[in-house]
């Protein structure tokens, strides 16, 4: 099959069990194909978290599918679900850094575990992006002690690393870090071109009022589920 | 609901919840045995990010144990070996001072000292930052970008507390021994040169020794490590550190002992 021509990530009824997600136990449905953008506003951002946890195959259906790149989560063989997350980058808001390392294995780990490439290949590529995001290098310190700034900069260095199938962004841009705005669209549109569905989550719509490229759908995440938000110009 | 039930039923529901939540424990690690011995089977497990921490493990519990092992070591070369040769000696019972040696210290007592070493010196290490971990919920975004929490972190330190377990096992008899030889040529008790003092109690080991011994101290570090990090992984929501600390050095005593005595008496 062409992936082309399957989503990236589809949702299909996919209902999660209330107790396992803290997400409410309805049916949710979303389709998203390579090169797509979902911006998704949901002012909970622990909320946003359980959703962007039902779309990496983390939370247990009660029914429905959860696919990404036309494999079933739920019917896939746990080996190969650990895999398929590989390829998923993900800006994180909760419990985002290990602290038992380092800021630039915690950057570099996914690529570490899942891939082959050399070690400073990946290297290379983490002091690019961490360049093109604002930051001198590659951040060594544990993040516990990195700003902010720093952390927000980093995590978004984490998640473009290894050209990932799907971003799941969770307020990758706030107002405090706004500065980073203009290299964040940059890395976010050339991953768009090379294929990579995007759903950017925000609690403050605001941040992506003026993101208005091709493929790009509004959504609000509420109590009631997903709903169409109207585009704003 | 449960009210209405005949009270039999209530009384075997009590009866099975009891036995289910004592056996829990124990059933999770054996369990979690076969998972790191099948997954140190598998020649993919052994990524970048497991050999370093397999390295960074090793490193901590072998290299950084090694100073209290040889303190207590030598602590316990002059406690008991020392004393063991002096009072034979004067009691005219110099010939059993070998078999007496090989049997207390390199059976019995090396293990068991290695064994809670590692437990306060590494495995409560251990425990605290796996039980961080699950506590602040980063487990998470391990589990987010692919990475499996078990292959990763538990696995490479299970075998890494196993292998320094030996290491320092060994490590621990040869200098109580030589230690407690010193003490005694010193005080002019022992006239033999050190090498035959060593290849005596050598040869006071019987030969089912040279399994049991290795067998002790593989078992006990591999287990140890495993059942701390267990209690860690199973924390809960209501945990927090100071339960979780009591709760994994009470289980890491328990398991030393119960390896050293399931072996003690089954093997060596």
């Amino acid at each position: 099959m062409n992936d082309d021509l399957s989503a990236v990530l589809e949702l299909r009824e996919a209902q999660p069990f209330f107790g396992e997600s803290g997400l409410t136990a309805i049916p949710y449905s979303l389709r998203l194909m390579p090169g797509d953008c979902m911006l998704i506003a949901c002012r909970d951002p622990r909320r946003a978290s359980r959703f962007a946890d039902l779309c990496s195959g983390l939370t247990p259906l009660a029914s429905g599918q959860a696919l990404c790149l036309g494999l079933d989560w739920q019917a896939l063989a746990e080996r190969r679900a650990w895999a398929l997350r590989g390829r998923i980058g993900r800006v994180m808001q909760q419990g985002a850094w290990i602290d038992l390392f380092g800021a630039d294995l915690n950057i570099l780990l996914q690529q570490l575990h899942h891939t082959r490439t050399p070690t400073q290949d990946l290297v290379d590529e983490a002091i690019a992006l961490s360049r093109r995001f604002g930051l001198p290098g590659l951040p060594s310190l544990p993040p516990s002690r990195l700003s902010t700034a720093d952390r927000a900069k980093a995590a978004c260095v984490r998640a473009f690393m290894g050209e990932p199938r799907l971003l799941l962004l969770e307020d990758p841009v706030e107002q405090d870090t706004a500065d980073m705005m203009t290299a964040f669209l940059a890395e976010l549109t050339a991953a768009r071109e090379r294929g990579c569905g995007v759903i950017w989550f925000s609690r403050e719509p605001d941040m992506w009022r003026g993101y208005n490229a091709e493929g790009t759908q509004r959504f609000r995440l509420l109590d009631e589920g997903l709903l169409p938000m109207k585009k704003v110009m | 609901m449960s009210d209405d039930l005949p009270l039999y039923r209530r009384f075997l529901g009590g009866l099975g919840g009891l036995t289910r939540r004592q056996v829990r424990f124990p059933l999770m690690l054996i369990g979690a045995s076969w998972g790191v011995v099948s997954e140190a089977c598998r020649p993919t497990s052994w990524r970048r990010t497991v050999l370093h921490e397999f390295k960074t493990t090793l490193r901590q519990a072998a290299g950084g144990g090694l100073f209290s092992t040889l303190f207590t070591a030598a602590l316990t070369g002059f406690g008991i070996v020392a004393q063991a040769i002096y009072w034979l000696g004067i009691a005219g019972m110099a010939d059993t001072t070998d078999s007496l040696l090989a049997t207390v210290l390199v059976r019995e007592i090396a293990p068991v000292l290695v064994g809670v070493i590692l437990l306060g010196r590494s495995a409560m290490l251990s425990l605290t930052q796996i039980g961080q971990l699950t506590i602040g919920g980063e487990l998470r975004a391990l589990q987010a970008q692919g990475i499996d929490p078990f292959m990763t972190l538990v696995v490479p330190r299970t075998l890494a507390m196993m292998l320094s377990s030996f290491t320092l096992g060994v490590v621990f008899s040869v200098i109580a021994l030589s230690v407690g030889y010193g003490v005694c040529r010193f005080n002019s008790i022992l006239t033999m040169p050190l090498w035959t003092f060593l290849y005596n109690i050598v040869g006071a080991m019987r030969p089912i020794d040279y399994l049991g011994i290795p067998l002790k101290l593989i078992i006990s570090g591999f287990l140890l490590s495993l059942a701390t990090q267990l209690t860690a992984l199973d924390a809960t929501r209501s945990d927090t550190l100071a339960t979780l600390l009591p709760r994994g050095f009470a289980r890491g005593i328990l398991v030393i002992m119960v390896v050293n005595v399931i072996l003690g008496v089954t093997v060596a």
